[in-house]
């Protein structure tokens, strides 16, 4: 069991399951740094985001990598339909009710996805599915589409750093995460700026989703599992910090992945929950959350 | 006209007028609908009233738990396991179940009292994601997926909705007097602002811990009485939909009231057990729409019920109980003109 293979592929599968759920936390973490919303449907986003690429790649025979930037776009105008409708409308209001309406989107986007995509559960075809990189040496085989993931993942996390600190609107949304009256003084149309946080958010969920799509089978009722896990990421890592979550999700994925393969794949998420629990009874804040006064 | 006395005086014989007709018509409703099926789900809605109730209490000391259903499923297992292998009197085993519960909420709760909400609502999900796979693990003990028939305190029927009736109003009867109490106060009083609640002098982490603790107590005790209303017990009690049913009794009904939660599940579990009769009517309607499931009708429910649950949230965050009491004073006003 202990042989020099697994644990390789195990840390692989690990990194690169944790490349995904980075994705996710990042969003999250990017509309809870910004507009202080918890999104509890934000794994909803993610479902619809691997059911749009599997539609668009299986419909126009595109393929899977390409189908992303259908998501992405995809995802962010529902995120946009989203924010406005119902988010902003709780907005600043007691952090219980977002919960609420988190629940109410779940119900809603989850039965959503089974009505349109029916309960058959689906797995995306990508061009390298069968394909891997064999290391001279060693006998194992990596899948490309692990190397794609964790690749794409970086790219897209240096364009949202890019954005963040290069450009005007990544300005803006930096001054109102760190003080909305002021920006708003400043002229910083403050109510654009979370519609943008809302869409880049949910943006990262869907490309999460088609490459989670591409690695698991997936179904209308998956979402929930995906929300927590990024949330236990944005806490071990701190809230509003995407070092943090780039920390915490690499961590989660490997922590993960290692004991599904040595201890047994019914505890892969107690284990996960457990290490949470621990860090969150010494660490209120998180990891790396400020402390306490 | 009165003095303030006299009408605090007035509206506590209204209230009481009102406990006492709700408790009256509960006792003879299922007299009038003596048909197996309503009795089972009259006995469900009092069920839910208790383990609503308990979640209850807790949002009304400032915290929320995404993970109830592990303190239900805890007084559930406990109390059948109890009976079936050692062979306690039912009704001890039912207090061994709310007591060991309202334990694991201790230690459970010891974590979370220095925690936001939304930290709290994390732990509390993966505490119930946690439980399951314990379940699993030791499925000799627990026949954690095939799950086993549970035994019963009394028959099942009418004797088995009295019992749950009783323990309903003595659970909820307790509650509301713990709330007007000192220590309903201090929750309260945590809640509306809780760093303004520990300069007064309040100790914050007790208190919030002792909503822990008994909130998950009559969870464990609403588990056990859930475990006989549905007979065979499995690990699917833990499911996150266990734990979300109570929030949005909780919501729907009214946050922070004594009578939010019973409304709540009263209208919950009738919407999820009557509505499914339309069914039939929707599916030659609508599966040309959707042709991808073979269902319709729980997708399309389940949607109405979150967008039922937003329009609720949004635009009556005082829930329904809010509603009835404003067309309650609306009609009190015209019948006086």
């Amino acid at each position: 069991m202990l042989d020099s293979s697994t644990i390789i592929l195990t840390l692989i599968w690990g990194l690169a399951i944790g490349s995904i759920y980075v994705l996710l936390a990042t969003g999250l973490n990017l509309i809870f740094g910004v507009m202080k919303l918890v999104n509890f449907a934000h794994g909803e986003l993610l479902v619809f985001g691997a059911y749009i690429g599997f539609s668009i790649s299986t419909a126009l025979g595109i393929d899977a990598y390409t189908s992303i930037l259908f998501a992405m776009g995809l995802v962010a105008l529902i995120g946009v339909v989203v924010e406005r409708l119902v988010f902003r409308r709780v907005l600043g209001d007691e952090k219980l009710k977002e919960i609420f309406v988190s629940l109410g989107l779940i119900l809603i986007f989850d039965n959503a996805a089974m009505l349109i995509w029916g309960e058959k559960s689906q797995r995306i075809i990508s061009p390298f599915s069968n394909s891997s990189l064999k290391l001279p040496g060693l006998s194992i085989a990596i899948p490309y589409d692990l190397l794609v993931a964790m690749l794409l993942v970086v790219f897209i996390l240096i364009s949202l750093m890019f954005l963040i600190k290069r450009t005007k609107i990544g300005l803006a949304m930096r001054a109102t995460s760190q003080n909305r009256e002021t920006s708003m003084l400043m002229g910083i149309n403050v109510e654009q700026v979370y519609v943008i946080t809302f869409a880049l958010g949910a943006a990262l969920a869907g490309a999460a989703g088609v490459l989670y799509g591409m690695s698991f089978n997936f179904s209308p009722y998956i979402g929930s599992f995906p929300t927590i896990k990024a949330f236990a990421i944005i806490i071990l890592g701190g809230l509003g910090s995407i070092p943090g979550a780039i920390v915490g999700g690499l961590l989660y994925g490997l922590a993960e992945q290692i004991t599904g393969t040595y201890i047994g794949g019914n505890w892969s998420d107690a284990i996960a929950f457990a290490v949470l629990i621990i860090v969150l009874v010494f660490r209120p804040k998180g990891l790396f959350g400020e402390r306490e006064n | 006209m009165f003095n303030t006395k006299q009408i605090i005086n007035l509206t506590k014989l209204r209230k009481f007028q009102f406990v006492l007709v709700a408790i009256i018509v509960s006792c003879l409703l299922p007299l009038i609908l003596s048909n197996q099926f309503m009795i089972y789900v009259l006995t469900l809605m009092v069920v839910f009233a208790i383990y609503a109730s308990s979640w209850n209490l807790l949002s009304n000391s400032g915290q929320g738990s995404l993970g109830h259903a592990a303190f239900l499923g805890l007084g559930g297992f406990t109390y059948s396991l109890l009976v079936i292998n050692l062979g306690i009197p039912a009704i001890l085993a039912m207090l061994i179940g709310a007591i060991f519960s309202a334990g694991i909420g201790f230690l459970i709760g010891l974590t979370c009292v220095r925690l936001e909400a939304w930290f709290l609502a994390m732990v509390t999900f993966g505490f119930s994601v946690i439980i399951v796979a314990f379940v699993n693990h030791f499925k000799d003990i627990t026949m954690g997926v095939l799950g086993f028939r549970t035994p019963l305190i009394v028959q099942v029927g009418l004797p088995l909705y009295y019992f749950s009736l009783l323990v309903a109003i003595l659970s909820i009867l307790s509650m509301y007097f713990l709330m007007k109490s000192k220590i309903g106060l201090a929750f309260r009083a945590i809640k509306e602002n809780s760093s303004e609640a520990r300069m007064i002098g309040i100790n914050t982490a007790k208190y919030k811990l002792y909503a822990f603790v008994i909130s998950t107590f009559f969870a464990g005790l609403a588990g056990s009485l859930y475990a006989q209303v549905i007979r065979h017990l499995d690990f699917r009690i833990f499911d996150a939909s266990n734990s979300f049913e109570p929030l949005m009794m909780s919501v729907i009904g009214g946050l922070g009231t004594i009578e939010g939660p019973v409304i709540g599940s009263i209208l919950l579990v009738s919407l999820d057990s009557f509505l499914p009769n339309i069914d039939s009517y929707l599916q030659p309607l609508m599966s040309p729409l959707f042709p991808a499931v073979s269902f319709v009708g729980p997708p399309i429910r389940l949607i109405f019920l979150g967008l039922f649950l937003l329009i609720v949230v949004i635009f009556f965050p005082n829930g329904v109980t809010s509603m009835i009491r404003k067309f309650y004073n609306y009609l009190i006003k015209q019948f006086r003109e």
